[in-house]
């Protein structure tokens, strides 16, 4: 009976979905880091697919594809699981305790990667995966799609549907949490010793992060 | 040098990683890193963060993932074409009949269904019909579920009496079949589909809820049971049945003494449509839980 099929419905025979699908791989792994949970990400990253197929006429040929699937993405993930936007958690979150620029020595930072390889520590990185989940859902998707997919800032406005100056100020901000989860936790183990002053590098006055901080919620709410 | 300008620099250190300074700006920054060894340190955490995000973050989909997916894709594909063929035979019908009473109109969407599941359903077949070497093994041992399906279909076959009726009590059974009742699914305009009333189906150490619809108008009213129950705990053989897609719904359509049957689960609940629709529009009540959620 597959030969009696006429050949436009064989689903290998359709090159949009063909090349849709070669990004299955990369959009199921963010998917499953923005929902943490693995089902309701393939739930995601299938209505994802099916959107891009319905509206894959407003896709200029030519232009990238992998950027304007991940935006289907990201759009759907904020309709369907987070009614009301991503706003709120970055004013309620972490955000609200200033974050210093600083961080600790050099020496206790060479302590927390793996001199062999380009990675952290074997035990450091087994944490990876828990500071990551607790970073706001904005924060992680800048991360994400920086340093494991690899987009440049551009790409990353389109998809998450905002200026470039805030996707610099998630992603430093992302990754700033991030190293102090890690700090945090190697000093937990006993890995690193504690520092007086952890998160600040100098003695650079302090008005400088509040104002940092003021400045940044300023853009984020213009830009909202 | 002061500390504020390495400060400064610092913040720069992941756009000056990620390729996203101006020249100028790059080669003043490279020239710290070179110098400052905070800054270098830095640098290398940032990299070694970015090599571990890799490596937590990159994950193979599931296999039959991309099989879904493709079939969804095309499923939508064709649902499409068939829209815009449906819209086109739709607007004839309606010039032909300019005048005619409104369930002229609903009939013919009813009947523009049909063609679309089977389209959708030819594209289930063939995706399907590539992986059926595995999913054959697995059903296949689900011997004593196709006895559960026999049973299911003489429920409906010859009915026990209703215990409830109006779509309140029906849903007032969910508490001893365990799972959610939507009575109400199969109200939508063109399907003519009426509640009967409801029953819980003894099946074994379980249960099970039955609704009654009656699908139709005039001569033509077929009475369809749908059956509802917990998945975990009730298996029912569906090796017999073959594979469709409706939309985005996965039905397994066949025939059972002499009744057609639709089965499909969804979130943990089964779902079986029996009765003497055809197979199309079996398939389609049945396709229905996925809706309206």
């Amino acid at each position: 009976m597959n030969t009696s099929l006429p050949e436009a419905l064989k689903p290998s025979k359709d090159p949009f979905s063909e090349e849709a699908l070669t990004h299955l791989d990369a959009m199921y792994g963010v998917a499953c880091k923005l929902t943490r949970n693995p089902t309701d990400a393939e739930d995601l990253v299938q209505d994802a697919f099916v959107k891009a197929m319905r509206a894959r006429d407003q896709f200029h040929a030519g232009t990238n594809l992998k950027a304007w699937l991940f935006r289907i993405l990201t759009n759907t993930f904020i309709n369907k699981y987070r009614r009301g936007g991503l706003e709120r958690s970055v004013l309620d979150g972490p955000d609200a305790d200033p974050l210093a620029d600083g961080w600790v020595s050099a020496s206790t930072m060479r302590q927390l990667r793996d001199p062999e390889m380009l990675a952290l520590m074997p035990i450091v990185e087994g944490e990876i995966q828990v500071a990551l989940d607790a970073l706001p859902a904005e924060f992680r998707l800048a991360v994400i799609l920086c340093d494991v997919e690899e987009f440049s800032y551009e790409e990353i406005a389109q998809i998450m549907g905002c200026p470039i100056g805030t996707v610099m100020s998630r992603l430093h901000r992302g990754r700033k949490l991030l190293q102090r989860a890690l700090y945090n936790h190697a000093l937990a183990l006993g890995i690193v010793k504690g520092e007086e002053h952890v998160g600040e590098r100098s003695d650079a006055p302090h008005e400088s992060k509040t104002a940092n901080l003021a400045e940044y919620r300023a853009r984020k709410r213009g830009a909202a | 040098m002061t500390m504020h300008d390495c400060r400064d620099r610092a913040r720069m250190l992941g756009s000056y990683l990620d390729g996203e300074l101006e020249a100028a700006k790059l080669l003043e920054i490279d020239e710290h890193v070179g110098e400052c060894e905070t800054c270098r340190e830095e640098t290398q955490l940032l990299r070694a963060m970015r090599g571990s995000l890799k490596r937590v973050v990159r994950t193979a989909a599931p296999a039959g993932l991309r099989d879904r997916i493709g079939v969804a894709m095309t499923a939508e594909r064709v649902r499409e074409d068939a829209r815009t063929d449906a819209s086109l035979a739709r607007e004839a019908t309606e010039a032909e009949a300019l005048g005619a009473k409104a369930p002229l109109v609903s009939l013919s969407s009813w009947r523009t269904m049909v063609p679309l599941a089977t389209a959708a359903a030819l594209a289930l077949m063939w995706g399907a019909a590539t992986r059926s070497t595995q999913g054959a093994s697995t059903e296949a041992s689900a011997g004593f579920g196709d006895d559960l399906l026999a049973e299911l279909v003489a429920e409906h076959s010859s009915p026990l009496p209703l215990e409830a009726k109006d779509p309140d009590a029906v849903r007032g059974l969910e508490r001893y079949v365990g799972v959610p009742l939507h009575p109400s699914s199969f109200e939508r305009p063109g399907l003519n589909a009426r509640l009967v009333g409801a029953r819980v189906v003894p099946l074994h150490a379980q249960r099970a809820a039955m609704l009654q619809y009656v699908v139709g108008t005039g001569d033509d009213m077929r009475r369809v049971s749908v059956i509802v129950y917990d998945a975990q705990k009730i298996q029912i053989g569906t090796a017999n049945l073959a594979p469709r897609a409706v939309g985005t719904a996965e039905v397994r359509v066949g025939r059972e003494k002499g009744y057609s049957v639709a089965a499909t689960q969804r979130a943990g609940v089964g779902y079986l449509v029996a009765g003497d629709l055809d197979p199309d529009r079996s398939a389609q009540l049945a396709a229905m839980v996925y809706d309206d959620r």
